[in-house]
């Protein structure tokens, strides 16, 4: 089975010059610098096949970002191959940059000053969309974002949700097949994020379109994705189902009781430990029991840095 | 065909910023005029200290003066304000979203925004030409006047090649804005006829950046005074500097992709 | 975020809050500020160079007259007197420019001038210490040039009263100091207006035309050179470098010293006064 994304032992370095700090440095630096080639992505495979959706867990600087923006074609390998719905992203065919879109995160590409329909107007023009088909899929996206006549206002004036939700409106007027979401829900409230996972996921159900998200918050790959890729200082550490990769990593459970004598108390205990544990908190006597997965966070603290301190967790 | 679609849209989206604010809309035209009345008083200044400065007349530095006024209307009107916009692309981190579009990103990133004031400057300008042709007594015949007009939009060609060049440096290095003022700076030495420079000025505005061509040619066409071999190779120059800023650009957006993360 | 501190009980000022004790606070801070805005100054090479080219127009004018003056000279100029007038102007304008009205309407439309706000240092000394910074920078290129001048007219141009020397160097601070509250200015009407960068410009294109930077004051017809005098452009550029050039004897450069110091204290009093009721109104509308 060929995958729609294939991605092939994918590297990515980049140069930063030094900066020490002090004013002599700063005077020498005017004259002479010293450059260090960092590797952002470190021979990176994987395959993804249509219509899946995918997370990208890792902490800052992981190379995320790098990734998506190689898949998308912004930035060229080092070495390896990529190739994405039978395109290689760095030729820029039209019908590949027609077939893909990019969403980050508190950057927008909605116009500032005008409304969005007008940024929605000239996406238009620049993707080729007949205006039949324009006008059915935007009253769709309207809809389906309950955006209303705020697309008629100014984007300077709009919220800072409302102005995400045009802006997902405006990356999907041309019905890409792969949508590429770089920390989409970063800086948003609690309700607008779920409001976001709910549309992406509605969509990718109702279009089939592949979603590739990146994001280190956990809960937009729980509520998202079922497969998981990790990537931890340019490296794939984890490929798989998320709820394996919390089994593997925190293989406990958390269980909150409040007990009949007013006490109230969180344990973390391994699985094996579930059962006598539970008997015996209820002789103590129980009010409330509740038995659930450990914190996604505190899975990806341990993911991460267990990493740092012992040899792998993962 | 689609990009003159992308372009109209563009042109309407500039405009309409324009007509938002009313206060906005009124210190433009006042700004536009005050231009042109910037442009045309240091000429006055000097003249009235000399009727003829390195063989030109008044009248004759009039017409300079007009090319200037309209060349420097397409700067601030077509191509300082691209280039600001890709600035802020950079800044903001949103250039990726031009680059990801269907459409040549040179072509986005270059009419990404008009100042559209600078119709009544270039309207103007021309009626300055008018002036000084008038006070000549002087009528040009059709083909000087087209020639005038050929370099004309040779000039501004060549404008929009150095802008290029200047937004190509954009991705080597962080902050800009002062470059649109050298830009500007430079820029400045078209409005005197070219004679006026001698040595190294006189290489440096010719083949450098060619002022010369860009406001003395012209005018010199319109009088008369402009032979064709020298017009030719003005053209030529003109296309060489479109060619070599089309490659600066894919260059420096190579560079783009490969050097950043 | 407020510009305001609430309101303490009347009698019990705390220690810190005493004027005296955010003057001695500035001053300690201040060297810092400066080291830091150098090596900013620094660290944007490319920028830099960029600057340093974009001073392009006295040397511009001064091939222009040149031209002129050769057949014959141009009022009082001859072809050395013009190096001389230009050359110094270029010095004037590199030591004295302030640009800081860009950075301030940057920051206000972003927001971030309320992190400024923040601080424990009045935003102006912080813009300031930043303009102020570049300075050095831009000396080490007025130093060549200083010197090229001296070789060039081999001092005849250049005035022969040491305390004409003396008051240059005085008014190049005054002219600094004009500069930048007239900058500042215009960068805290952008508390008020969305189009401050236009009165910028504005500013720009009146400083250049009427301070003698693109052509000198004397060879204005008589009556828009009266104009000229009277406006404060004239001593920003006009003032220091006729002073410098011996185009204005000690009385008229003690004279024109008082009025650019004038100048800039009424151009401080306003900013003083623009900027209290300007960061309220920040305040009150939201960063």
């Amino acid at each position: 089975m060929s995958a729609q994304i294939e991605v092939d032992k994918l590297v990515k370095e980049y140069r930063v010059h030094e900066r020490t700090a002090g004013a002599w440095a700063s005077v020498r630096s005017l004259f002479r610098r010293r450059y260090e080639t960092k590797r952002a992505v470190d021979e990176l495979s994987f395959g993804i096949a249509a219509g899946e959706r995918v997370g990208f867990l890792g902490p800052n600087g992981a190379g995320k970002t790098t990734t998506l923006k190689v898949l998308a074609g912004l930035l060229h390998p080092t070495s390896g191959t990529v190739r994405v719905d039978g395109f290689d992203p760095r030729r820029r065919d039209f019908d590949f940059l027609r077939s893909i879109t990019l969403v980050m995160g508190q950057k927008q590409q909605l116009l500032w000053d005008l409304p969005p329909v007008d940024t929605f107007a000239m996406n238009r023009a620049i993707y080729d969309i007949p205006k039949a088909a324009f006008d059915e899929t935007m009253n769709e996206l309207v809809t389906l974002l309950e955006l209303g006549s705020l697309i008629q206002r100014p984007t300077r004036q709009l919220s800072l949700g409302e102005r995400m939700k045009c802006e997902l409106v405006a990356a999907l007027l041309h019905r890409p097949r792969v949508l590429f979401l770089d920390e989409p829900t970063i800086g948003l409230d609690v309700s607008m994020q779920a409001t976001l996972r709910r549309f992406v996921r509605d969509y990718n159900e109702r279009f089939g379109a592949t979603v590739l998200l990146t994001s280190h918050y956990m809960d937009d790959v729980a509520a998202l994705c079922p497969r998981v890729i990790v990537i931890d200082k340019g490296h794939l550490t984890y490929d798989g189902p998320l709820g394996e990769l919390v089994r593997k990593v925190r293989p406990q459970k958390r269980i909150i009781v409040r007990c009949t004598d007013g006490t109230q108390e969180t344990l973390d205990v391994p699985a094996a430990e579930l059962q006598p544990t539970i008997a015996r908190l209820i002789t103590r006597g129980v009010a409330d029991l509740t038995v659930e997965d450990p914190p996604l966070e505190d899975v990806m603290r341990d993911l991460f840095d267990g990493d740092r301190g012992s040899k792998g967790a993962a | 065909m689609r990009y003159a679609r992308i372009f109209g849209v563009q042109l309407r989206a500039s405009v309409q910023v324009t007509m938002q604010y009313r206060a906005e809309f009124f210190v433009g035209l006042f700004m536009a005029a005050f231009y042109v009345f910037w442009n045309v008083v240091p000429m006055f200044v000097l003249w009235s200290q000399r009727s003829e400065i390195a063989g030109w007349s008044l009248e004759e530095a009039a017409l300079v003066t007009a090319w200037f006024t309209f060349l420097r209307a397409v700067l601030d009107g077509a191509v300082q304000p691209s280039l600001q916009a890709v600035i802020e692309h950079i800044r903001k981190g949103t250039l990726d979203f031009v680059l990801l579009k269907p459409a040549d990103a040179q072509f986005l990133v270059s009419t990404a925004k008009f100042e559209v004031f600078n119709f009544v400057d270039a309207a103007l300008a021309v009626g300055l030409a008018a002036w000084g042709l008038h006070r000549l007594h002087r009528v040009p015949t059709v083909g000087q006047v087209g020639i005038a007009l050929v370099l004309t939009v040779a000039a501004a060609a060549l404008l929009y090649a150095l802008a290029i060049l200047v937004i190509s440096a954009a991705f080597y290095v962080v902050r800009l804005d002062n470059l649109i003022y050298l830009f500007n700076s430079v820029f400045d030495a078209a409005r005197w006829p070219a004679s006026v420079f001698r040595g190294v000025w006189r290489i440096l505005f010719t083949f450098v950046v060619p002022l010369a061509l860009m406001t003395t040619y012209p005018a010199l066409a319109l009088l008369g005074r402009l032979d064709g071999a020298t017009a030719v190779r003005a053209l030529c120059g003109a296309v060489l500097f479109v060619l070599a800023a089309r490659l600066v650009w894919r260059r420096s957006i190579g560079h783009y992709r490969s050097a950043s993360s | 975020m407020s510009a305001t501190t609430p309101a303490t009980s009347a009698s019990a000022t705390p220690a810190s809050a005493t004027p005296a004790s955010a003057t001695r606070r500035l001053l300690r801070a201040y060297p810092t500020l400066l080291r830091v805005g150098l090596s900013s100054a620094v660290a944007y090479r490319a920028e830099f160079l960029v600057w340093m080219l974009a001073t392009t127009m006295p040397l511009v004018m001064l091939a222009v007259m040149s031209a002129m003056a050769r057949e014959a000279p141009v009022g009082h100029f001859d072809q050395k007197g013009f190096v001389a007038y230009y050359l110094v102007t270029l010095i004037v304008r590199q030591m004295t420019g302030a640009w800081v009205a860009w950075e301030m309407v940057q920051e206000i439309k972003e927001g971030t001038l309320g992190l400024r706000l923040l601080r424990p240092i009045h935003p102006l000394a912080s813009y300031s210490a930043e303009s102020l910074a570049a300075l050095p920078m831009r000396a080490i290129i007025a130093l060549p040039i200083t010197i090229v001048v001296l070789v060039l007219s081999s001092g005849k141009d250049l005035t022969q009263d040491p305390l004409n020397v003396l008051i240059f160097v005085v008014a190049l601070a005054g002219a600094w100091l004009l500069n930048f509250a007239v900058s500042a200015i215009i960068g805290t009407l952008g508390l008020y207006l969305e189009s401050s960068l236009q009165v910028w410009e504005l500013w720009m294109g009146c400083f250049m035309l009427l301070s003698g930077y693109l052509i000198p004051l004397s060879l204005f017809p008589s009556w828009l050179e009266r104009v000229a005098r009277l406006l404060p452009f004239a001593y920003l550029q006009a003032f220091p470098v006729e002073t410098l050039t011996g185009l204005r004897d000690r009385h008229a450069a003690l004279a024109g010293l008082g009025a650019q110091l004038a100048w800039a204290a009424a151009a401080w009093l306003v900013l003083a006064i623009l900027w209290k009721r300007g960061v309220k109104r920040f305040a009150a509308y939201g960063g």
